[in-house]
């Protein structure tokens, strides 16, 4: 079976997610989805909570893809999670950044994948892993945030929001066992409700089974991230500008050797494509909302952040 | 019942009567297309009377709050429902209005054992341009009217025609700003309002002619124990979803 990953496949063992006391999970039997497709009468499609999965769940729409029990034992499954994308705190909020590669097994199948997704105003997703489960997480929870606003007529709190991305992943954790469907993202998002002085820019980790941590001052994910981890973290305590008191374009600039750097040792991270102008996607969540960086932009910090640029 | 015909007309025509009376008195909503999209406005007394159904669909309605809070759901639900399960793009407002609504509205009603809905609906579809935007009437008992430019809810049929021929003999101007929808608006509202205060059988009379000055007083004193509340589908909006309530200063700003 060929399956394509937003990167090459850097595998790591399961037992590596964090783990919280003697927390063990087994995986279930058998998950089957919903296979019953009798239309539902339309007055049982009402529900009162808001919740968009329970909503969809009625409508009988697969929330997860049943597979046979028997391939679900291996006994050391591993999680693809492949690509490079870093979230920075910087001086507006936060700074969110991936790279644009797409693969399968060691063949790149697509240059241009979009890693770094907007979920609302104020809210970014970036994911590494199936980008099938990835890409499906995300319009659930952008369609779930919405529903819940037009329901329940006001926001979804930003706690909320962070549990409604938790249950998502958990629920996918046969497929993350199964080792072709798992998902570890990033959440950036902007709290409004912090005081107009304060940086309310937050980034939140995920692990495979849905618990989420902060991250203070940056967070990367995906094959490409072992490498940079330990520049981030010396940037952020000991580098000349520290990141949280970078301006967007110095952050700009950090994110764009972050990735560069990751290129060069994880051959599923893609660099900048100078032949066919292909940027990383930047993205920044501050109070105004989500702004993504124009490739104009991005050439000319490109310029600035690697002088010999022609050598590339 | 149904063995008896002349029984179950009778029986509809009171439970016309017992909804239209319910109904009379209930705070008219205006529905006005401007150049940068549409408008659904009226004054409130507490209850929020505008809401927003999906990305380019808005909803307001008159009667019972439990009524219209129980059909604002199903139809929020159903276009969410299928604004996933294939594209925002493909959540029509024909299909929910038509399908979903009128029916339920409709069976409701003529079930003359069970429960009516005391209501009326008015929804607001932007289209991809300014002459695909759709104004959508539900009646009570399932009726289903469209309008292109402008429409109205009151709480009878009297009232609705007042401001309708209020809203049809003003000058006619595609290039209209909100300021100007919202002004027209809440001269549309006060006409329906003082419909509605007046006894039923005054209402049919031909005298519905008030001057703007009365207009302006109808809404002031509207205002002392209400609040304009308004809601627009903006084209110019970023990002898929064109709804958004107006804010206080908005509003105060349009006035006169």
């Amino acid at each position: 079976m060929t399956k394509i990953s937003l990167g090459a496949t850097a595998k790591e063992p399961v037992s590596k997610n964090w783990e919280i006391g003697n927390l063990s999970i087994s995986p279930p039997s058998s998950i089957l989805g919903n296979t019953d497709n009798t239309k539902m009468p339309i007055k049982n499609v009402l529900n009162h909570k808001g919740d968009f999965l329970s909503l969809l769940k009625e409508a009988n729409y697969p929330l997860q893809i049943g597979l046979p029990s028997e391939t679900s034992h291996h006994a050391d499954v591993e999680i693809a999670h492949s690509t490079t994308v870093v979230a920075v705190r910087y001086r507006d909020g936060v700074m969110i950044a991936g790279d644009r590669r797409a693969t399968a097994g060691t063949s790149v199948i697509y240059d241009r994948a979009e890693k770094v997704l907007q979920i609302d105003p104020h809210s970014v997703l970036a994911i590494s892993g199936s980008p099938a489960i990835a890409y499906e997480i995300a319009r659930m929870l952008e369609h779930s945030f919405q529903y819940f606003r037009r329901s329940q007529l006001q926001e979804l709190s930003l706690e909320g929001k962070l549990r409604m991305l938790s249950r998502l992943i958990r629920d996918n954790l046969a497929m993350a066992l199964q080792g072709i469907g798992g998902v570890i993202p990033i959440f950036a998002l902007y709290d409004r409700e912090a005081p107009e002085e304060e940086n309310g820019g937050k980034i939140y980790f995920y692990d495979a089974l849905g618990a989420h941590f902060e991250n203070v001052n940056f967070a990367t994910t995906g094959s490409g991230s072992i490498w940079i981890r330990g520049v981030l973290r010396y940037l952020s305590r000991f580098g000349d500008t520290p990141l949280q008191d970078m301006d967007e374009r110095q952050a700009i600039i950090t994110i764009l050797r972050l990735l560069d750097t990751a290129s060069e040792y994880d051959a599923a991270t893609s660099g900048y494509n100078a032949r066919a102008q292909i940027f990383p996607t930047i993205k920044t969540v501050t109070r105004s909302g989500v702004e993504t960086i124009s490739d104009e932009n991005l050439a000319e910090c490109y310029a600035e952040a690697q002088p010999e640029a022609d050598a590339v | 019942m149904r063995d008896e015909p002349y029984r179950w007309i009778e029986a509809i025509q009171d439970r016309r009567d017992y909804i239209e009376d319910q109904l009379r008195v209930g705070s008219p909503v205006v529905g006005l297309t401007y150049n940068e999209g549409m408008v659904l406005l009226t004054i409130g007394r507490g209850q929020r009377k505008i809401f927003e159904v999906h990305d380019r669909i808005g909803l307001s309605a008159i009667g019972h709050p439990a009524d219209i809070e129980r059909l604002r759901m199903l139809v929020t639900d159903t276009a969410s429902v299928q604004g996933f399960q294939n594209a925002t793009e493909d959540v029509n407002l024909h299909r929910l209005t038509n399908f979903v609504l009128a029916h339920t509205f409709k069976q409701a009603f003529e079930s003359i054992v069970g429960e009516a809905y005391i209501i009326k609906m008015l929804l607001a579809e932007l289209g991809g341009s300014s002459e695909q935007n759709r104004f959508t009437g539900i009646n009570y008992d399932g009726n289903v009217r469209t309008n292109a430019d402008f429409s109205v809810i009151g709480g009878t049929e009297a009232i609705e025609t007042g401001m309708q021929n209020y809203l049809a003999a003003s000058p006619v101007d595609a290039d209209r700003d909100l300021t100007a929808a919202l002004r027209l608006g809440l001269e549309a509202w006060a006409i329906g309002s003082e419909l509605s205060s007046r006894e039923p059988e005054d209402t049919e009379s031909e005298d519905t002619q008030i001057d703007t000055e009365q207009m302006h007083e109808i809404i002031n004193i509207a205002r002392e124990d209400g609040e304009i509340e308004a809601g627009v589908l903006e084209a110019t909006q970023r990002g898929t979803g064109k709804f958004r309530l107006l804010s206080k200063q908005e509003i105060e700003s349009a006035l006169p």
